[in-house]
């Protein structure tokens, strides 16, 4: 769930705070799941807020954290943060090819991120989270095939836009 | 179709998008068409870059924390709302879900509880996930004091010296494991110990035994502490971070409540290093005496001894120590201390020593006072006089069919007779009391004083093994008469002092390292050269006698005639005896003695011993024709 919202929002600390709401909400609404689809509720309820948080960004725009301090290599203190050299064994007999994967990361970030919200929340829910269109669908509140269209306008859109992979093509 | 495929279709295809008729379409295509099939490849090939953001990103601790604090606070809340609901009594079903009101589903009540059971799951699981790395953390970080939200405890006693190892008691949360006091624990087990529970770090060690096998750098670790369970199932976890603790060798063992508290199992989680969770399901709560056992590295000991001669060299006080040193990363406070001696045959011996049952059932659990009559401790090893003996020794079980492994740290405070049968090949040395041993600490344990032990001193001339030199030796042995022989002396190094003068000033003697010296076997410390005995031999005369010649008159056997004159002076105050070793380097010999020697033998085919008591500030002498037989005059005289 918090990779779902990671994903989507593209902020740890949002991602944590919407978590954390979700979890909350989950409890307070209990009651109200209908027996069904567990998951597909959990994610609505997450997705919601997501949405909701999308909304209030249009209003306040905010700069997310670059993605190289949001991920794992980074510390944050204060707000401010710092990234730490955390090789694995792999990396650590190829550095430089630590530093394109990383570079590579960024960029795709900036591709997702690029879709509308819709979109976005339909890519990483299919392909991330490798959801059912159908799941999607109960989460998103709409049909199957408007999820596919969701879908397939994101992947043109991604086709354009996404990198060529580490280090850019030759 | 005619032509190719257009990318949108591909992406259709590639992405499950289009309907199960479109899809069968593009199937057929692709198979009669390679070039839309490496496009298919190609544009698979283009998202496969998303794959870069599938990295795995863990839960925090604080988020976990947040999260199950929220929630669970709620829920007691709700609980409590509840309760008082309930104590309102009247109001039917019907009433609650009005007075609830608002709400979408009137679902039956298990499914909002199985649907709260599912988020508490799934938050389990998760936190598991994040706990995975913080507990690593915690094992090398240090002392276990759990950290959450502040809704862990610290006990007011650390573990002792916790930097290696610790011991946490993790009870399951409050909402699962007691679900009310006085109720039969859950028959499941908690799925893992959820993180934002109470977490006890123990009290230090109530007791601890330690025995040092030498030979394979192994010791055996018996440790007693009193665990705070809950009712219900309990998660104990053991750390050993940089220690030499063998992790396979971990036991636990309830002495109290045995049949109602059940270890149950020992896990190592996944990815965590060096930390092992015990769970335990136990229908009491409160404190309960636990004996954990393992084996480790990195002890070993020695033996040293120190011996006091009296003024007049006849007695000897002396005093036995073990130096234990302990390189095994963890500190061991207010040890019991056994050391084996010999050698241990230890796949076999150790296996049986961690088999072995109590002869009377767990001693501790059942009677404390039933340890008073056993035998096997200390006791002056049967001696009486003079003797203040600390170690008890025992190679197994005694006669009375005690089992000296037993753990009893009370009893041990009494002196007790040694009924002692040598079964075994190796000898179990119990030092008496308890000590502290500090991580990368030596110390020096004292372990036996026996006052009287009759000595002789002894000097020794052997020019085949010492040159010209006189050697001292203080000699004893291993038996009754000297106040020693129910244990063998382990092996070791010894320094010897000698009384000198009234004021009771100590003259340093020598010292030497022996061997193991057995029950009844002679012991002799070799104290070096000595400089107040001298042995003198002079040669007085050489010549050769008896030829004989063969056929050619060649001359083919004869005799050697030496006379020899040897000299002891002894020039202490007090009398020595001397033994002289002449070794003629043949076995073909006869010799003729004369003068001031009080004995002769042969000690083997071509030496032979001279012993000369000799009087203070004396000199003896003494003479001797030794005459050889050479070539063919040996089978002549043979």
């Amino acid at each position: 769930m918090l990779r779902y919202l990671y994903r989507t929002t593209g902020n740890r600390q949002t991602a944590e705070d919407l978590f954390q709401e979700t979890f909350r909400r989950v409890h307070e609404k209990a009651n109200s799941f209908n027996g069904n689809n567990f998951r597909s509720w959990l994610y609505a309820i997450a997705t919601n807020l997501a949405i909701n948080e999308f909304r209030k960004r249009k209003r306040r725009p905010e700069i997310s954290l670059e993605h190289i301090a949001e991920s794992k290599n980074a510390k944050c203190e204060n707000g401010n943060c710092q990234f730490v050299e955390t090789l694995t064994a792999n990396e650590k007999t190829e550095p430089g090819a630590q530093i394109l994967r990383e570079e590579l990361k960024t960029r795709v970030w900036a591709a997702v991120n690029s879709l509308p919200a819709k979109q976005r929340l339909t890519l990483v829910m299919a392909y991330y989270q490798q959801m059912k269109y159908s799941e999607i669908a109960d989460v998103l509140g709409c049909s199957t095939g408007a999820v596919k269209t969701h879908m397939f306008r994101a992947l043109k859109h991604l086709r354009r836009v996404l990198p060529d992979g580490p280090g850019g093509a030759l | 179709m005619n032509g190719h495929l257009s990318e949108d279709k591909l992406i259709n295809y590639a992405f499950d998008l289009g309907s199960q008729r479109q899809t069968r379409a593009i199937e057929a295509h692709l198979q009669g068409c390679a070039e839309c099939r490496g496009q298919l490849e190609a544009i698979r090939g283009r998202f496969a870059v998303l794959d870069v953001l599938s990295e795995d990103i863990a839960v925090s601790e604080a988020l976990s924390a947040r999260v199950l604090a929220e929630v669970w606070g709620e829920s007691a809340a709700d609980a409590r709302e509840s309760a008082t609901d309930a104590r309102q009594g009247a109001g039917d079903a019907r009433d609650c879900v009005v007075n609830r009101g608002g709400r979408r589903w009137a679902a039956p009540a298990w499914m909002g509880i199985a649907a709260g059971l599912l988020v508490i799951a799934s938050v389990l699981v998760i936190n598991e996930r994040w706990k995975a790395d913080g507990v690593q953390k915690k094992a090398v970080s240090g002392p276990q004091i759990g950290g959450d939200g502040g809704e862990h405890t610290a006990s007011p006693e650390p573990v002792f010296g916790g930097a290696a190892k610790g011991l946490v008691a993790a009870g399951a949360p409050a909402e699962l494991a007691s679900a009310g006091h006085g109720v039969q624990a859950e028959e499941r087990p908690p799925f893992a110990p959820a993180s934002a529970i109470e977490l006890v770090v123990l009290p230090r060690r109530e007791n601890v035994q330690l025995t040092i096998y030498n030979s394979a750098d192994l010791t055996l670790v018996r440790e007693r502490r009193n665990l705070t369970l809950k009712k219900g199932w309990n998660w104990l976890q053991f750390m050993w971070a940089n220690t030499l603790i063998d992790p396979t060798s971990l036991s636990l063992e309830p002495l109290e409540h045995k049949d109602k508290i059940e270890v149950q199992q020992l896990v190592y989680p996944a990815r965590l290093k060096e930390i092992g969770r015990w769970l335990i399901r136990s229908e009491v709560e409160g404190q309960a005496p636990f004996e954990i056992t393992y084996f480790t590295s990195g002890l070993s000991w020695r033996a040293f001894y120190m011996g006091t001669l009296s003024a007049d060299e006849k007695t000897m006080q002396l005093n036995g120590y073990v130096r234990v040193d302990n390189h095994s990363g963890e500190e061991y406070e207010n040890a019991q201390t056994r050391v084996i001696v010999g050698q241990v045959h230890l796949l076999d011996q150790i296996a049986e020593l961690a088999r072995r049952p109590y002869p009377y059932g767990s001693p501790i659990a059942t009677d404390m006072g039933m340890m008073g009559g056993m035998g096997g401790f200390g006791g002056g090893l049967g001696m009486d006089k003079g003797v203040r003996y600390n170690w008890f020794a025992d190679g197994d079980i005694d006669r009375d069919g005690v089992d000296l492994y037993d753990l009893n740290f009370d009893a041990l405070q009494a002196i007790r007779k040694v009924e002692k049968e040598g079964l075994s090949e190796y000898f179990l040395y119990t030092i008496e009391g308890t000590d502290t041993i500090p991580n990368e600490w030596g110390k020096r344990l004292p372990s036996f004083t026996v006052d009287e032990v009759a000595v002789e001193n002894l000097y020794k001339y052997d020019e085949t093994r010492w040159g010209t030199e006189t050697v001292r030796f203080v000699s004893f042995k291993n038996d009754a008469d000297h106040n020693l022989g129910e244990t063998p002396l382990p092996e070791g190094s010894v320094r010897i002092y000698r009384r000198a003068g009234e004021d009771g000033a100590l003259a340093y003697t020598g010292g030497t390292e022996f061997k193991y010296i057995p029950v009844n076997e002679k012991a002799e410390l070799n104290l070096g050269a000595a400089r107040y005995v001298r042995v003198e031999p002079v040669l007085m005369e050489s010549r050769t006698d008896h030829y004989q010649f063969d056929r050619n008159g060649n001359i083919d056997g004869w005799d050697e005639v030496q006379t020899w004159k040897v000299a002891v002076t002894n020039t202490r105050e007090i009398g020595v005896k001397v033994e002289v070793f002449r070794d003629f380097g043949t076995p073909y010999w006869d010799i003729e003695n004369s003068g001031q020697f009080d004995a002769f033998e042969k000690e083997d085919m071509d030496t032979v011993k001279f012993t000369v008591e000799a009087p203070a500030r004396s000199k003896r002498e003494f003479v001797y024709v030794l005459t050889t037989h050479q070539g063919t005059r040996r089978e002549a005289v043979k």
